[in-house]
């Protein structure tokens, strides 16, 4: 970043509610986490209607922290909604956290447990589930032996279990694991995965709302964003509604790394720009000037410095054809080469393809042939640029998940600002 | 019925269940949208993404075997970005796949390959890689090979395993463009895999083949199809035989019929080899000096005619029998069934369904008014709660258990299984009730005072439909009344509070149904056996329903057939009783003789038969198609008895362990040689057709029996051929009255079909039992000791039953190498604890001798599959001939024997 | 603890699948399933051999064949390539003369490559078993082996 971009940036500080008790608890201990204020928002909702939780949620804004920004509260309302004669429902928290270069929902995790724990908690009052399982991804040991131990507490403590502080309300939730797959990180995916079966995503329809884990009405729901519904529930929405834009209330958990001087974790109102954000951390490492981020991980966007005065909420983002993804802001600098990044990331696709449909499982393999020959000699690279982002289309176009529409989103854009570069990588 | 949809694809309107899958809406409106993953069988997979439509108001392109119809969608199926989309999708499996073909097998992907053009190499984007893929090949299995360079990985064959089949024994390995299908630990023959073959039917491309036959396969215009039934078990499943140079080379299910809808087992897939076989009879044979010598068919049938006629003459006309076979058609059947009563005068004729169902019959003719199944194989489906009373169904009808299965695992019906040896079914089941053998009368009894005491009756029921209504019922409380729970339990070995559960989940079931086997009827108290389901069925109100009812599962092609077109000691065609003089004299017109000229007395049945031959009033005899002496029990008895007759016949296929004691062995036709019906297990009359010519001078039984009649002066007919011959049988048995062969062309019809627009019946006894007042009748009845125990000398009791891969006497199933390669040897199951308190160890030969017999050399298998003090064999092997241990000991009612229960030791 | 007793302490469905394997392979000194405990898992899940095969052989954190008493797993992510994590496997390779996916002679180490870790803020990074390390460079790889190593 040169000196110009920075004369005009105004310093942000990070507004912490998600994070609020990070680093400040021991999120070991239950009682520091009822002293500072935890369970409050579950004892309200149980007080509440489960509908009046499923419209605080909505009319708060919430929108799903995973990555598709879809609205919480809508997700619960479908899932509380279908199949009335169903014995069972299902809350699924989405703790895979495999996106390259996100690790907000490990640092809630490892943190602050109860939080996502009470939020947890919280959605199965609103759509009525009485059983919830946590899918973790099992490198994450020290988040799994957080989460078990703050389940143990909370049963302990009556959060947990039969007639939860008295309402009448059963819920028991115990940890699951995955075993190395970014895919079981989709949500249909992970269904399977949760029945110990490959993780092969599911066709829909159905939705996870209508059949999901064991063929009844699930919610799934990532572990960012039930953290946030303790929070709303306490404080009520409208005090939700003056952090963040208008369409994207809250905070957001940014985790950047790459060139900067100091990567980790920033919890940001919706809205701020990534110069910003890597201002907060610190700048540029060893002053390097800006080249490009990848935002949103390998399943993300590159921009190049155009960007960095872009508001980053899911909907300005998506209009200039970038993404916010999971928050993962990966900074490159000048003499980074895009090139193996984004050759990085399409050798990721291709591991990580399960393989049940055509366009992915094949053109992942595809395109990182064709990235190779991009290094090849002879050849008319433009044309091949060209190829491999029609390709990519075709596979954004027709594969069954998000894995094989994912592709376009790295290599469009990469294309889009470093063309030149990828017709004569280094 | 569902409502209907209107909506468009490409403009065109469309008209759909509400709800129907839009992919297969589409086909059925010829609207030819490719795909290659979906399968009209299996549930959606999503997979290989070609059938990609655009719906309006849906963000693009989405797979339309995903999509359900819905009133006003606009779809698009063809456009200029789809069809572009289509062809990159074929270029990127074209890309991952060996394209080599043998041209032995169809192959959908290849079809659209030319179908886009991409048979031309310069419309291709991507080079081939699936040499550097190191893609394996897996040809363990003996009758299938997979090779992972052309599989598509499009799910149709682990969803054909597990969905159609119900056995899930495939899988993928590894993930993305590495991974592959696998049986087992990526090796086939050490899976679970039991040869069936659904995912060979069922594979797009030509990633799964059969083995036996390769050389001979080749699909062009040499090849000619033939669709017809199976010929082992009673579920009559509907084949499609592929004829090449004569010979029969594959056999496919036939998809969208009844029974099967393209599912076949190993036997009827695999089970064909035995037609093309060299041990066939090809010409007649004459014992001359103890030896059988060739002869023509003109001296052979001369020489039968003159000696039947003659014993006939000197021993007068009760000293002549037949043996019917269940594995021949029904005009085969008809015609013997008709050579008896009209040339040789008497009603003694019989066939191994008194080896069978016999008491099954006979308890539902009694209580019931019919003795054939109530209800449609299809309606397992459907049923919320089956049980299942001594019948290893998974492996003698193996294509009506997926149905089973379907039901418990889709649709969560609980399964009940009653049977003292474990069976794979169990693994479905919800509760299995394990008596010891021959206690099932006092566990049934149990149930039925768990439902009189909880009141899980049907008084309506009761009062309306079952004969002496409240009265009779309360005779049975009464009798009922001292199987107390720990009485039962003491008794049988079941523990009370599952024997109590299985009764409440029957009697409170939606649908129930009762599937009995071998293992109730082949009993001396087999009859009671069945009186007890059936009185269970009564005061629960649990029949005359569709999908509610009893069923035999027949286990021969035809058992069911043979009696109903008549061919019993006790029945004309239709059950109508021998001793029914106005439908004697109504048949005797028909037929065209005076009435006198039928016995007005029952018969003898198969097994009174034979001791006849031993006090010698039967003097000659003719089997046709059946192999007493291995199947007959007390096997050293029949022996004595056939070698006591004058005159034997024997007609067959193959030389069976009862040729020897032939006098004249006439050589018939195997059913794919063979023209006419048969009738399965859910009364459904099925057509035979010929597909290749019989070997030799071999002919198709009827004509073999027209012709004896005729040289014994008394033609019984002048047919044309077997459609004649159906009709007169339509005549004779009013059941099949509006049955032709018109009318059986596409599909099959069950029984009752009274008159020509009758589209047959699906379930019986909906409004009256076939009784001559209509009603039901109870038949309460008490547990009796076994007469047969265990002993001193004898401690063990001895079971026997069937293997999957084996047929009855197995002269056909051993004459196919697929089968034999699965199961080619005998052995004797038997528990740790027994093996353990004899020094016996697995794999050791044994002898296991009885009061009446002893084999040698049986392998042991110790195995928890049986109880304490158990043990069981298979009865299949000629070499390890069980019946030489069972008992001629009778059900009183049914003539059944008991070969469920003898009491044997064994021997180092 | 035997085979069975690990698998007997779960309930027998088929959602236990992928904790059973876990605690096999984590009770098993060379961190691997063998064909014995699938076989068993199978029976005691009802299951057929393939649904266990199938699971075991998608997710990557299985093996079936015998690896070393650690476990090394390098992030292949983009942000450790960005920050040379090929340096680190070098020098890992170097130290361990072994290749990605081997494991050396003693079966102390095997290395191997594993999806981004989650520790990008502290890159390059690897996990030896249940331990994560970061800022990893030459110098710390010598050290940290030392330690295991002893």
């Amino acid at each position: 970043m040169n000196q110009d971009n920075n004369r005009h940036t105004m310093q942000i500080k990070e507004t912490r509610i998600v994070l609020k008790n990070a680093g400040k608890i021991n999120p070991m201990r239950i009682d520091d986490y009822t002293q500072a204020g935890g369970y409050e928002g579950l004892r309200k909702a149980l007080q509440m209607k489960p509908t009046n939780v499923i419209d605080e949620l909505m009319d708060a804004g919430l929108r799903g922290r995973g990555g598709a920004g879809f609205s919480t509260g809508m997700k619960q309302k479908f899932t509380s909604e279908s199949c009335q004669r169903c014995p069972q429902r299902y809350v699924v928290v989405n703790a895979d956290e495999g996106e390259p270069g996100t690790f907000k929902d490990r640092v809630i995790m490892e943190q602050d447990p109860h939080l996502y724990l009470e939020g947890t908690i919280i959605a199965a009052y609103a759509i009525q589930a009485t059983k919830g399982f946590i899918y973790i991804r099992a490198e994450y040991y020290d988040s799994i032996k957080k989460t078990r131990k703050a389940i143990e507490d909370a049963y302990k403590a009556g959060f947990l279990g039969k007639n939860i502080l008295g309402s009448g309300f059963d819920f028991d939730v115990e940890v699951k694991l995955g075993a190395g797959s970014y895919l079981c990180g989709e949500e249909l995916t992970m269904l399977e995965s949760l029945e110990g079966k490959r993780g092969n995503p599911r066709i829909k329809p159905p939705f996870p709302a209508e059949k999901g884990v064991f063929g009844m009405p699930t919610l799934v729901n990532n572990v960012e964003t039930l953290a946030n519904a303790p929070i709303i529930i306490a404080n009520g929405k409208e005090w939700y509604r003056k952090l963040g834009t208008e369409r994207s209330p809250g905070t957001k958990i940014f985790t950047i790394s790459g060139q900067v001087n100091r990567p980790g974790y920033y919890e940001l109102p919706l809205g701020v720009s990534l110069k910003q954000l890597i201002d907060l951390a610190g700048g540029m490492r060893k002053g390097r000037p800006f080249k490009a981020a990848l935002l949103g991980g390998a399943a993300g966007t590159f921009v190049d410095a155009s960007m960095l005065d872009e508001k980053m909420t899911y909907d300005n983002l998506r209009e200039k054809g970038a993404t916010l993804g999971s928050g993962a802001v990966i900074v490159m600098a000048e003499g980074d080469p895009v090139y193996d990044i984004l050759h990085n990331c399409l050798r990721f696709f291709r591991h990580e393809s399960c393989g049940k449909c055509v366009p992915c499982r094949v053109g992942t393999t595809q395109l990182v042939r064709q990235a190779d020959q991009l290094k090849a000699p002879e050849g008319n690279k433009e044309d091949l640029l060209k190829q491999m982002v029609r390709e990519s289309e075709i596979m954004a176009g027709t594969s069954l998940c998000p894995l094989g529409q994912s592709p376009i989103l790295p290599l469009e854009s990469a294309a889009r600002y470093f063309k030149k570069e990828l017709c004569n990588p280094v | 019925m569902s409502k209907q949809v209107k909506f468009t694809i490409d403009n065109k309107e469309i008209h759909a269940a509400e709800g129907a899958n839009l992919l297969q809406v589409a086909k059925d409106n010829d609207i030819a949208i490719p795909h290659l993953c979906y399968h009209k069988k299996l549930s959606p997979t999503g997979a290989c993404r070609l059938c990609i439509v655009k719906v309006e108001g849906q963000r693009g392109m989405v797979a339309s075997c995903a999509i359900q119809a819905k009133e006003g969608m606009q779809v698009t199926a063809f456009d200029d970005e789809l069809e572009e989309a289509r062809k990159y999708l074929l270029d990127y499996l074209l890309s991952e796949h060996n394209e080599d073909h043998d041209g032995t097998y169809d192959d959908e992907f290849r079809e659209l390959i030319f179908r886009y053009g991409l048979d031309k190499k310069e419309q291709r984007r991507f080079p081939s890689i699936w040499k550097e893929l190191n893609y394996p090949m897996d040809e363990t299995s003996p009758v299938l090979s997979y090779d992972a360079a052309k599989c598509i990985k499009c799910f149709r064959c682990i969803k054909a395993c597990d969905e159609v089949q119900g056995k899930n024994v495939l899988s993928f390995t590894n993930r993305g463009i590495t991974s592959y299908i696998i049986g087992g630990f990526d090796k086939w023959d050490e899976s679970e895999c039991d040869g069936c073959g659904e995912c060979i039917q069922l594979c797009p491309t030509g990633a799964i083949v059969e083995k036996p036959h390769r050389d001979e396969l080749r699909l062009d215009q040499k090849t000619s199809k033939v669709q017809t039934t199976c010929p082992y078990c009673g579920v009559g499943c509907q084949l499609e035989l592929m004829v090449r140079d004569g010979k029969v080379v594959r056999s496919n299910g036939v998809e969208g019929v009844s029974p099967n809808d393209g599912r076949l087992c190993i036997k009827g897939r695999f089970g064909y080899d035995y037609v093309n076989h060299p041990d066939r009879l090809t010409t007649p044979l004459i014992k001359k000096d103890g030896k059988f010598v060739e002869a023509s068919w003109e001296e052979a049938l001369d020489l039968v005619a003159r000696k039947f006629s003659e014993i006939k003459k000197h021993h007068g006309r009760k000293s002549l029998a037949g043996y019917a076979s269940a594995k021949t058609t029904n005009e085969d059947n008809y015609l013997f069934m008709k050579l008896v009563r009209m040339v040789f005068g008497n009603n003694n004729v019989d066939y191994c369904t008194r080896l069978c169902h016999a008491s099954t019959v006979t308890a539902m003719l009694r209580s019931l008014g019919d003795g054939a199944g109530s209800n449609s194989i299809e309606d397992y489906e459907t049923s919320d709660c089956m049980l299942v009373t001594g019948n290893n169904m998974i492996e003698t009808h193996p294509v009506t258990a997926t149905f089973v299965k379907h039901a418990a695992q889709r649709n969560g019906a609980k399964i009940i299984i009653i049977d003292p040896k474990w069976t794979p079914l169990v693994k479905d089941a919800h509760i299995w009730l394990q008596p010891k053998l021959g206690t099932d009368v006092a566990l049934l009894n149990g149930m039925l005072r768990v439902i009189v005491n909880e009141d899980l009756i049907d008084r309506d029921f009761i009062k309306n439909r079952v004969e002496g209504g409240m009265k009779s019922y309360d005779e049975l409380k009464t009798l009922v009344e001292k199987y107390t729970p720990d009485y039962v339990e003491e008794v049988t070995g079941v523990p009370a509070h599952l024997m109590q559960e299985a009764a409440r989940i029957y009697a409170q079931a939606r649908q129930p149904l009762i599937a009995t086997g071998m293992g109730y009827s082949q009993q001396v108290t087999g009859t009671h056996n069945v009186f007890c389901l059936i009185n269970m069925m009564l005061i629960t109100g649990q029949i005359g329903r569709d999908g509610a009812g009893l069923n035999p599962p027949r286990g021969q092609n035809n058992v069911q057939g043979v009696s109903d077109v008549g061919a019993s000691p006790f029945t004309y065609p239709g059950y109508i009783s021998v001793e029914d003089d106005e439908n004697r004299r109504k048949v005797a017109k028909i037929w065209g003789v005076h009435e006198d000229e039928l016995d007005g007395e029952k018969g003898l049945s198969t097994v009174e038969i034979m001791q006849a031959a031993y006090e010698k009033e039967i003097k000659g005899m003719y089997i046709m198609g059946e192999n007493p002496m291995l199947t007959d029990p007390n096997l050293n008895h029949t022996e004595e008895a056939i070698r006591k007759l004058d005159f034997l016949v024997v007609q067959d296929i193959f030389h069976t362990e009862t040729t020897p004691f032939a006098d004249v062995i006439l050589p018939a036709t195997a059913f794919a040689e063979s023209e006419g019906t048969y009738v399965n297990s859910d009364r459904r009359v099925l057509r035979v057709r010929k597909a290749v010519d019989p070997p030799g001078q071999a002919r198709q039984d009827w004509e073999i029996v027209a012709e004896i009649a005729r040289r014994m002066g008394k033609p019984i007919g002048n047919y044309k051929n077997e459609s004649d011959i159906w009709d007169e049988i339509a005549q004779t048995a009013p059941i099949f009255a509006g049955i032709s062969f018109n009318r059986l062309e596409h599909h099959g019809i069950q029984w009752p079909c009274p008159d020509k627009d009758h589209p047959g019946t699906a379930t019986l006894f909906k409004e009256r039992f076939n009784t001559p007042n209509g009603l039901g009748k109870l038949h309460p009845v008490d547990y009796a000791e076994q007469s047969e125990k265990a002993s001193e000398e004898y401690p063990l009791i001895l079971n026997t039953g069937r293997i999957l891969y084996q047929y009855h006497s197995s002269t056909m199933s051993r004459r196919n190498k697929a089968l034999n390669d699965f199961a080619n040897e005998s052995y004797v199951l038997i528990n740790p604890a027994d093996a353990s308190k004899q020094g016996i160890s697995d794999k050791q030969k044994v002898k296991v001798i009885s009061p009446r017999g002893k084999i040698e050399n049986i392998t042991i298998k110790i195995s928890e599959e049986v109880l304490p003090g158990e043990l069981f064999m298979p009865f299949h092997y000629a070499e390890a001939p069980v019946n030489k241990l069972t008992r001629d000991e009778l059900d009183p009612y049914s003539k059944i024997a008991p070969f469920k229960l003898s009491a044997v030791r064994i021997e180092k | 603890m035997s085979t069975h007793d690990i698998i007997k302490q779960f309930e027998p469905q088929q959602h236990n699948l992928l904790h059973i394997l876990h605690a096999l392979q984590d009770a098993n000194p060379a961190n691997y399933l063998t064909e014995e405990a699938l076989e068993q898992t199978a029976r005691h899940l009802g299951v057929t051999k393939s649904s266990v095969y199938g699971v075991a052989r998608y997710y990557t954190m299985f093996s079936l064949k015998p690896r070393g008493k650690f476990i090394i797993r390098v992030c292949a992510s983009a942000v450790c390539e960005l920050l040379k994590v090929n340096e680190v496997i070098e020098a890992l390779e170097e130290e361990l003369q072994i290749k990605i996916g081997e494991t050396t002679k003693d079966g102390t180490f095997t290395v191997e490559q594993s999806e981004c870790l989650g520790q990008c803020q502290e890159a390059p990074s690897m996990m030896i078993n249940d331990k994560v390390h970061n800022n990893l460079d030459r110098g710390r790889i010598r050290k940290i082996l030392q330690e295991y190593r002893s």
